[in-house]
């Protein structure tokens, strides 16, 4: 067996597994990357070919200096996910140009394998994840071209086998799946920084929410249990802004209070799931009030659901919202303080006009109304496109330009409530989604992206109230794009080619059972971690603990083993053996009363010289060769139990003979 | 068919005296439609079994006798030009028969050796371009005389190949000569003898005999058999394929005799040292054919189960 | 080390005994996972921390698959070897310090076992597959040093096929036996002849081409060259020229007519009986208590080597 040598199966296979394994990574990787796998697989071709030399000692330490130089100036450090990943595919290249022998070959696998799992971090979508088995087949063939004797195999069956041997292991993966007792993070590890970009931030001028309003990717899915509410009511709530310095909103003091305030349930529960893409911030998305049953999340001081770590893979969590709640119906004195926070200056027409609203109108509740009719009554547009305003950002829109986007009307509410003395903040969030109802649930985009405002009533708490509504009710009752027909063409790719599709029937059908399935993939898949697996396997089988389910797992596993063995080794074909085994037997009782069968000596005549030997018990030893020649020579079928009883009078006969002897 | 069978063995056996285990696998290799090569010496009643069987079985008999001199055409037949019709015309040899007697086959050169065995083996005989069938049964018996002579020509190992069986028999125990002496002569008694059989029910039974039954097991045995020829090292050459079929051929042929429609090992083990014997030879025995004491091993230690 | 490798030897000869065929089954075969295999494991329990500290269900998949895949691996590296027949083959006799090559044929039943290994010790192993329902042969290479019966250890036979990750391995005793024949020492041999005078020991042995011994009738098969053409002319018939070979005296090669130390004795003897043989001449060999002969011809040189090889050896086996 030479070891030195790599079979060419082996190499086609890893410069086949080198391209599957990068492809996915390359949306991620420097582009210097890219050059020096083309320069390195060329090389290593030529070697092939024996145009080429092995790389020189010096060579190699320098493309290792290279690279490491290079990874640092890409981001910024050598340390982080990105960095590391880029580390270990340039790794991965580089071993493969300089690998001689079998175990340099294996090293190269090894790290395709790992470079593999890696990139499930950046993307885990469903066709990701089957894309993914085709650099795992690639791989194990090439580990499969290292074992066989053959220096020129033919790729192929290789490659077959290999499937041959994944399929064989996909029960056993299933039961490992589900099984698999999943625990917590163990340590913090860094993530990656280039998902995740996109989605509310933490603060906001009024220009992000509607450039965010252009892109149409998802955001989250909610799947209801019950009946899906009316799309005008799904205000999902993300963060709130309380704070304002003139020009930009952002997050206030009570939306960093760890606990959350007073509010008694009423009416009636909505239940539901959602699965949410990685948004890289901590905050998630629920309708008001939700209460989380897995404690994924915390209920924060203004009423917003914040995780510890930021969101970076698909997250699956259950959510019970009561719309109808009341909510902190006293208002502590920092709270009160915080809702009615304003800039000292700017801003001077709106806040007289606040304060001549809280002059004519008596109570709150009549100044929200006041204002509301104002924003439906005045020529006030709807438009992605708000031209720019001067220093008084609030001034301009209320009574200049009187075009602009949700946060405008939103911060705009905010402003004069605070300035008439109503405490409020804004809202920012997504609102409605689009219907799938294949499977009872909704999608969530970025272009639902929204803000509206909420304001405090003594008794009754924070109220909810969208101004946007009053200018443009289609955008709640159906959406963004039918809200600004003609502008369409701020919208980015991804949003268009979701307008295009909605307009041919079929496609859109198609179009949302793709979303189907990939939601199924995130909810099933993606999203089944600790609670998720308890909760399904309390499902299944009642209460359990990790112990029984430990000895559950490695149960299903032997079992799925054994079934495995049997279908692998087929030991059913061998009934013909019995036959044998019996003779055997025979003999073993002859042999204990000194008749020994010679090596060469054939079954009848032993069988004849047998019962010469013991010729009280010829007619049973006659019975048996007889019994066993007619099933093993003369076409009788197999009848292990007939043999079996022939046997067993031989040996009972004996034993009788034997004691008898004993006696004398 | 069996009883026919068995009355056929007494009568031969009432000529051969003491020969029984001979006779038996003399009519085995007649029935597994195999050809037999008699090695002995002169004087041992080869010509008296040949005859006997003949006529017991109902063959048309010939005997060729042959010597240095003789040519194919003596054996094949040859055309002669015949005035009244102004043809050729065809006139068989001594091998159109049933059951040819070749005798003392070795003296012959081995061009008139070879005409014999080629239609031994094809069934058919071809001259002056015409195709002739022999007849159907048939079958030869070659004697050769197994003592250094001057002047003979051993047969080849791939002629010998072509013979199922090779059987010695071997000098009379002392009663049975004793019983030949007192006896008449055994010519007569071979006057009157009267067949058992004719070729049609010859055929039957041959047809018969194809149709016992080779369980998966007793085929295992005799490829194990063949293996050992092939790999172990006392062995000069391995038994070749044709070898195994004429093994099993024989041993149906053995198994029906004994009154089975299934063959066991023990039938294997029966005409293993005539049919094999030939076809082996021992690597430290690099002249002859000494097939024996490799048969012997054979029966010793390969496993028949 | 010494005692343990007597022990599994003795374990080994109860499980997998001597014989010439052994079919590879379950009581035989043994199974560890390889260097590589361990490494993998390593490999998996990396992606494994990677899936739970970035919560990631695909990696945590992909580990499962890969562990799956090791699982199954075990069955098939298994299942390689099992069923598998070895059967060892004809050795010829050597010279000692030659080498000699015993092959083991290697036989499947039903499925192709691909890349089988054997070999002696697991560094020198010989690779090789076989075909379904087919078989192919290994040659392997044994020094030897002694004369006598030269006996190797048990042969390893191990396969890591398909993924390399286990090995299964089985350690079988073929019962391969070597004759080794004594390492021929050149040297004079004591002129002793056999027999009393020259004349009487020469003797006719058969056809040959020495020695004219008349005219006999021509038959057919004769060489053409050899017809006597003038007795034709004179209308004798065809007569051809007889030739026999003559024997020289015999040889008596003896042991005890030699000195020095037994082994170069049996050496110098070996040697002494190649030479007569090639020169076709009959001898006779006289060991101790035995006598073999006179004699000439392969047949007879083999035996008195054997006899050679196998001198003051207890009677272990039959002569092969």
């Amino acid at each position: 067996m030479s070891l030195l040598t790599i079979p060419r199966e082996t190499l086609v296979w890893l410069m086949v597994a080198q391209v599957l394994v990068i492809l996915p990574h390359l949306a991620h990787l420097p582009l210097w990357i890219v050059a020096l796998w083309l320069g390195c697989g060329l090389w290593r071709v030529r070697i092939y070919r024996m145009q080429a030399s092995y790389p020189p000692g010096w060579l190699k330490g320098l493309a290792m200096l290279v690279v490491g130089a290079g990874v640092y100036l890409s981001h910024d450090g050598l340390v982080g996910l990105d960095a590391g990943v880029t580390l270990l595919i340039a790794a991965f290249i580089l071993k493969l140009v300089e690998m001689r022998s079998r175990r340099d070959a294996v090293v190269v696998i090894f790290l395709g394998f790992f470079a593999v799992a890696t990139s499930y971090l950046f993307e885990d979508g469903l066709l990701a994840g089957l894309f993914s088995l085709l650099p795992i087949l690639a791989l194990l063939a090439a580990m499969i071209g290292l074992q066989q004797s053959r220096l020129f195999g033919r790729p192929w069956p290789a490659v077959r086998l290999a499937g041959g041997l994944l399929l064989q292991a996909v029960p056993l993966m299933l039961v490992l799946f589900v099984f698999f007792p999943r625990v917590g993070p163990l340590w913090s590890l860094p993530q990656a920084q280039t998902r995740g970009t996109t989605g509310l931030a933490e603060e906001m001028a009024p220009g992000d929410i509607a450039e965010l309003s252009q892109s149409g990717e998802l955001a989250f899915r909610a799947s209801f249990s019950g009946e899906l509410p009316p799309r005008a009511a799904l205000y999902w709530r993300a963060l709130t802004f309380e704070q304002f310095d003139g020009r930009r909103w952002a997050r206030g003091p009570s939306s960093h209070v760890m606990r959350a305030p007073a509010w008694t349930p009423q009416g009636a529960p909505l239940d539901y799931s959602v699965v949410m893409q990685p948004s890289g911030q901590p905050w998630l998305f629920a309708l008001d009030v939700p209460e989380l049953p897995g404690g994924e999340a915390q209920l924060m001081g203004d009423f917003h659901l914040q995780r510890s770590r930021p969101v970076e893979a698909a997250l699956m969590y259950r959510v019970r919202s009561w719309p109808a709640a009341v909510r902190q119906p006293r208002l502590p004195q920092s709270v009160a303080r915080a809702g009615l926070q304003l800039p000292a200056q700017g801003n001077p027409r709106s806040r007289a006009w606040a304060a001549e609203l809280k002059a004519t109108h008596p109570t709150p509740q009549a100044v929200v109304e006041a204002l509301l009719r104002h924003f439906n009554q005045a020529p006030y547009v709807y438009t992605l496109k708000p031209p720019p305003v001067g220093e008084d950002i609030v001034d301009g829109f209320l009574f200049d330009t009187r075009r602009g986007f949700c946060i405008h009307y939103a911060g705009a509410m905010t402003f004069v409530l605070r300035a008439a003395g109503i405490p409020s903040r804004v809202v920012v969030g997504y609102q409605g989604g689009e219907l799938n109802e294949a499977g009872n649930y909704v999608s969530v985009r970025q272009l639902d992206a929204h803000a509206w405002v909420e304001y405090w009533l003594a008794g009754r708490g924070w109220v909810r109230v969208d101004p946007t509504f009053q200018v443009a009710p289609e955008r709640i009752e159906q959406g963004l794009v039918e809200a600004v027909p003609e502008e369409r063409a701020l919208f980015d790719d991804s949003a268009i080619a979701l307008l295009r599709y909605r307009d041919i029937g079929w496609l859109n059908d198609l179009r949302l059972k793709w979303e189907g399935i990939n939601y199924g993939w995130q909810r099933w898949v993606l999203g089944y971690q600790g609670d998720e697996q308890l909760a399904l396997i309390q499902r299944w089988f009642g209460s359990v603990d990790y112990r029984a389910l430990g000895a559950g797992v490695v149960g299903a596993l032997a079992i799925g083993m054994a079934v495995l063995a049997l279908v692998l080794f087929k030991p059913w074909r061998n009934v013909r053996d019995r036959q044998r085994e019996g003779y055997a037997r025979f003999e073993q009782a002859l042999a204990r009363h000194g008749v020994r069968r010679q090596p060469g000596e054939g079954p009848r005549a032993f069988g004849e010289r047998a019962a010469q030997r013991l010729p009280e018990r010829a007619e049973a030893i006659l019975a048996f060769v007889r019994q066993y020649e007619a099933q093993r020579y003369a076409g009788q079928t197999a009848d292990s139990v007939a043999l079996d009883r022939a046997l067993r009078r031989v040996c009972r006969q004996l034993r009788w003979r034997a004691a008898r002897s004993r006696g004398e | 068919m069996l009883s026919e069978l068995e009355a056929c063995l007494t009568r031969i056996n009432a000529v051969l005296l003491g020969k029984e285990a001979q006779v038996r696998l003399a009519v085995t290799c007649l029935l597994a439609r195999g050809h037999l090569l008699l090695e002995d010496l002169p004087g041992m009643g080869k010509t008296t079994l040949s005859h006997t069987l003949a006529r017991v079985m109902g063959l048309a008999f010939q005997r060729i006798q042959f010597t240095s001199d003789l040519l194919p055409g003596d054996i094949l037949g040859t055309s002669v030009f015949d005035r009244d019709s102004g043809r050729f015309v065809f006139h068989p040899g001594p091998i159109f028969a049933e059951l040819v007697l070749a005798d003392e086959i070795n003296r012959a050169t081995p061009k008139s050796q070879s005409a014999l065995l080629e239609a031994m083996e094809e069934g058919q005989v071809t001259i002056e371009g015409a195709t002739r069938p022999l007849p159907d049964p048939f079958f030869v018996i070659a004697t050769q005389n197994p003592a250094n002579q001057g002047g003979t020509f051993a047969l080849p190992e791939s002629q010998l190949d072509r013979f199922l069986m090779r059987l010695s028999l071997g000098y009379p125990a002392r009663e049975a000569e004793k019983a030949l002496l007192m006896g008449g002569t055994r010519r007569d008694a071979l006057a009157h003898i009267e067949p058992l059989l004719d070729h049609t029910r010859l055929h039957e039974i041959q047809a018969e005999v194809a149709r016992v039954r080779v369980s998966d097991a007793l085929a295992d045995y005799v490829l194990r058999l063949v293996e050992a020829t092939r790999t172990q090292p006392q062995f000069a050459w391995g038994l070749s394929p044709r070898g195994s079929l004429a093994l099993l051929a024989a041993a149906r042929a053995w198994a029906f005799l004994d009154g089975r429609d299934y063959v066991i090992p023990e039938d294997v083990q029966a005409v293993l040292p005539a049919v094999v014997g030939h076809r082996l030879r021992e690597r430290a025995d690099p002249t002859g054919l000494g097939g024996g004491t490799l048969v012997q091993w054979l029966l010793r230690e390969v496993p028949p189960l | 080390m010494s005692r343990f490798s007597r022990h599994r030897d003795r374990w080994l000869d109860k499980r997998i005994p001597r014989a010439k065929s052994v079919v590879l089954s379950q009581r035989s075969i043994f199974i560890l996972p390889t260097r590589m295999g361990v490494a993998f494991l390593i490999v998996l329990g990396l992606i494994l921390l990677a899936a739970i500290n970035y919560q990631n269900s695909l990696a945590y998949a992909m580990c499962f698959l890969l562990g799956s895949v090791y699982a199954v691996a075990i069955l098939h590296t298994w299942r390689n070897l099992a069923g598998l027949r070895l059967q060892s083959g004809r050795t010829h006799p050597i010279f000692a310090g030659e080498q000699a090559h015993p092959w083991v044929r290697l036989e499947s039943r039903s499925r192709a076992h691909q890349a089988v290994a054997l070999g002696w010790q697991r560094a020198a192993m010989t690779l090789d597959d076989v075909p379904a329902r087919g078989a192919c042969e290994i040659e392997l290479a044994l020094q030897s040093e002694r004369r006598g019966w030269l006996r190797p250890e048990r042969l390893r036979v191990e396969s890591r096929f398909p993924l390399g990750l286990f090995v299964a391995w089985s350690w079988v005793d073929l019962d391969i036996a070597v004759l080794v024949y004594p390492r021929p020492l050149e040297g004079e041999a004591p002129t002793v002849q056999g027999g009393e005078g020259d004349e009487e020991g020469a003797r006719v042995v058969g056809v040959g081409a020495d020695d004219y011994r008349g005219l006999v009738a021509w038959q057919r098969g004769d060489s053409l060259q050899r017809l006597h053409w003038k007795a034709y002319s004179r209308g004798r018939g065809l007569l051809v020229k007889d030739f026999a070979a003559l024997a020289g005296s015999d040889l008596l090669l003896s042991f005890d007519a030699l000195g020095g130390d037994p082994e170069a004795r049996l050496s110098l003897l070996c040697h002494l009986v190649l030479a007569a043989s090639d020169a076709q001449q009959r001898f006779t060999l006289q060991l101790p208590g035995r006598t073999l002969g006179p004699g000439e011809g392969a047949e007879h040189q083999e035996r008195c080597l054997q006899a050679l090889a196998l001198h003051g050896a207890p009677a272990e086996r039959a002569a092969a």
